[in-house]
């Protein structure tokens, strides 16, 4: 080695002992690794699937934004909480930096404890049970409201959609399906709607159904009778669809149809099940921003990585998931490292503006739970999901009441 | 269905056998990662409610299918009696296991006392753990279907009276309670419960005519079974520290809880451990399996079950245990 050569060497030797401190040149060296936790299969496959979109398209598009390389790690959860727990174990030891996933609160109950165990931050994308951030977690973070925001989000909503529509309904009546969701829905509503004063209508009547119900007549006619303006549900996927076929059937054409904060009237099975009596139904749920950059962005990806899929049939999941990685891939930017305690640290100081999800920039409270994600309503205009509110996002005007309704004397 | 009963441990080959797995058991966590250890914390949960599932089904022949409910009902009344009242889950276990034991009896009173039996009987294990699901869905005082939660405390903690402590306090607690339950049923088959007990499933009418109190005895069998499975809710509650009633009285829960048996060998000792540990490592094998071959296919470990359990029904009707004791020259007695 001549006197120039180790002069370089030292230099370059020098420069690499300056950066090191700051971890520069071990955060972009390396990626990150991303366990994904998802119910791909078992009763909730077809929700973790759609999940998994998100997941499978957030390397591409955080690469491109952030110039982060994400390696994901996916594991199957079966919708069991056993599985979920050892599969976390599992993507540990094998080297996974962080957690995201599992759209389940059982499953997510279970994952927090592995990784308050192992100290490696966990990203929760979807999960509702208002308890999970209440148990002193220090390195769980959920980027989804509470089953209680979910409700008030909802409601308030309703209150918007009035107020844009120029529309004084006094009553509604209330169908809501009999299951665990639908009970905890139903019994969110029966608490807030006495607070939220700011709205015009009362609840003439609460009915529930069977989640297997082939026929919905009886519930249909009673609902009828009660005369209510507009119709406050909360259903699923298939009674939904048995629903709105028995409305039609037994011309109930009330001022309109609202969800106030469930799935299943903006699925894709609703539309072709439906036909045109799909239109017009609101559901009133967290979404992704159609005006937004990175909605944009990630459509994009979308129709190149599954060009038969589209977005908005998987608004939520595919947000919310990819959403969570991307938290984790700005916490890494930051921490330029992937060790689990100032990768933690980054994610707590997470303040990300730009972001697909309707709401306030991703920020969390001491307690590891954003705060400010909002609702969007949904409206089923031409056959499609339509942000009709806020007003900021909105791709339409609401519809309300629908077409067809006719008032009562 | 099931294989005839021998003497306990009359074979000095399989008490060596069992001992050195024991002492491979003890040695465990020291010689595996966290993520084994997770896996076989999972074995000895499922080999420890398969064998309570055992004293019932394999032991007595009545078939229940609802054994959900008595782990969701031992979980929910210890974590309550935690949450609210701090009551130590030691102490707050008998309490679970009354309850348990009493809704067995009801169940069972409700059954024998009107001649339900085969299929019925197991149509209305079912029903009770579904309405019990239901009810629990309801019920506020603990956290009804939004879930109940037990508080977790940092993973440097080791309190045995609280069961508050990290895997491998669990593993060690389920290797125990595997252990109990082990030596228990063995004790049971060679009592004259045990002997009963088996001449009912043999032929009821026969064990009637020979002056057995059946219904007496099959009560105590649905006693002993939902006593000892309200104890493997205790231990799924405090490992899990979170309770949904959809999740813990969900009939695939159940359903879990009877695979290990009638893959291990129905009505005897070892099946229900043998089953368990079949069952979760070719299943996580298969996963891995999977993995490693660069393939996704979400579901594999449900289709592989189905499979498992067409060829055993198949080809070993009695089970792998019976076959596998008797290639070994342990005789094929379910005492071993």
């Amino acid at each position: 080695m001549d006197r120039r050569q180790f002069n370089k060497t030292l230099a370059a030797a020098g420069t690499l002992a300056s950066l090191s401190p700051f971890g520069i040149v071990r955060a972009q060296g390396a990626k990150l690794k991303v366990g994904v936790l998802l119910p791909r299969s078992g009763t909730q496959a077809f929700i973790g699937q759609s999940c998994q979109f998100g997941a499978d398209i957030a390397p591409a598009v955080i690469k491109q934004m952030m110039g982060v390389d994400i390696e994901l790690m996916n594991a199957d959860t079966e919708t069991n909480v056993d599985t979920a727990r050892s599969r976390a174990e599992r993507l540990i030891s094998e080297g996974a930096q962080v957690l995201v996933g599992p759209f389940d609160s059982g499953a997510a109950g279970a994952i927090a404890q592995v990784a308050e165990q192992k100290g490696v931050p966990f990203v929760i994308n979807i999960a509702a049970a208002p308890q999970i951030t209440e148990q002193g977690y220090k390195y769980t973070f959920r980027n989804f409201p509470t089953a209680v925001d979910l409700v008030r989000n909802g409601l308030a909503l309703i209150g918007d959609l009035f107020q844009a529509t120029s529309t004084v309904p006094r009553t509604a009546v209330f169908m809501h399906v009999n299951d665990t969701f639908g009970q905890a829905m139903a019994k969110g509503v029966g608490g807030l709607m006495p607070r939220l004063t700011q709205l015009p209508f009362k609840i003439v009547d609460t009915i529930s159904y069977d989640p297997a119900a082939k026929d919905l007549t009886v519930e249909v006619a009673k609902a009828k009778a009660t005369g209510a303006d507009f119709l406050l549900l909360v259903c699923r996927l298939n009674d939904a669809i048995i629903l709105r076929r028995e409305m039609v059937k037994q011309r109930w054409n009330p001022m309109g149809i609202i969800g106030p904060g469930n799935p299943g009237m903006y699925e894709n099975q609703f539309y072709s099940a439906l036909g045109k009596l799909s239109e017009h139904c609101i559901s009133n749920v967290p979404w992704y921003n159609p005006k937004a950059e990175l909605t944009k962005l990630i459509e994009a990806q979308m129709i190149k990585q599954f060009p038969k899929e589209k977005l908005m049939f998987h608004a939520l999941n595919v947000g919310f998931t990819f959403e969570s990685i991307m938290i984790a891939a700005d916490a890494y930017k930051r921490a330029r490292t992937s060790n689990s305690k100032e990768l933690t640290e980054a994610i707590r100081q997470t303040d990300i503006k730009n972001r697909m999800m309707i709401g306030g920039p991703i920020k969390f409270n001491a307690k590891g739970q954003v705060e400010g994600i909002g609702s969007a309503a949904i409206q089923n205009l031409n056959q499609r999901p339509t942000v009709v509110l806020p007003v900021a996002a909105a791709e339409a005007k609401p519809v309300f009441p629908v077409p067809g309704y006719v008032k009562k004397s | 269905m099931s294989a005839p009963a021998s003497p306990l441990f009359a074979d000095r080959r399989a008490i060596g056998l069992l001992l050195a797995l024991l002492a491979l058991l003890l040695a465990l966590p020291a010689l595996v990662n966290s993520y084994i250890l997770s896996v076989a914390i999972l074995i000895l949960y499922f080999a420890y409610t398969g064998q309570a599932w055992n004293v019932m089904m394999g032991f007595c022949g009545q078939l229940s299918l609802g054994h959900s409910l008595y782990v969701g009902v031992g979980a929910y009344t210890v974590a309550a009696l935690f949450v609210h009242y701090q009551i130590s889950p030691w102490v707050g276990v008998w309490l679970a296991v009354v309850i348990c034991t009493l809704m067995g009896l009801v169940i069972g009173f409700l059954a024998f006392r009107f001649g339900i039996g085969g299929t019925y009987f197991a149509l209305l294990t079912i029903a009770f753990a579904e309405f019990t699901r239901i009810g629990f869905d309801h019920f506020d005082w603990v956290g009804s279907s939004g879930g109940f939660f037990l508080k977790v405390e940092s993973h440097g903690t080791l309190d045995l009276l609280n069961l508050r402590g990290s895997p491998t306090m669990f593993y060690y607690l389920a290797l125990a309670m595997c252990a109990a339950a082990f030596v228990f049923c063995a004790w049971l088959l060679k009592s004259r419960a045990g002997y009963y007990w088996q001449a009912i499933r043999e032929n009821e009418e026969a064990a009637q005519a020979l002056g057995i109190n059946t219904f007496r005895w099959k009560m105590l069998a649905v006693g002993i079974s939902s006593a000892m499975t309200s104890l493997a809710g205790v231990f799924f509650a405090f490992y899990y520290n979170n309770l949904f009633p959809e999740q813990i009285f969900n009939i695939s829960r159940s359903i879990e809880i009877i695979l290990g048996p009638i893959i291990g060998g129905i009505g005897t000792l070892f099946g229900p451990i043998l089953g368990a540990a079949v069952l979760t490592i070719l299943a996580d094998g298969i996963t891995e399996l999977v993995a490693a071959m660069g393939l996704e296919i979400p579901g594999v470990k449900q289709v592989f079950y189905g499979v498992v359990l067409l060829l055993v029904v198949m080809f070993l009707p009695h089970g792998i245990w019976p076959t596998l004791a008797r290639k070994l020259g342990l005789g094929q007695g379910s005492g071993k």
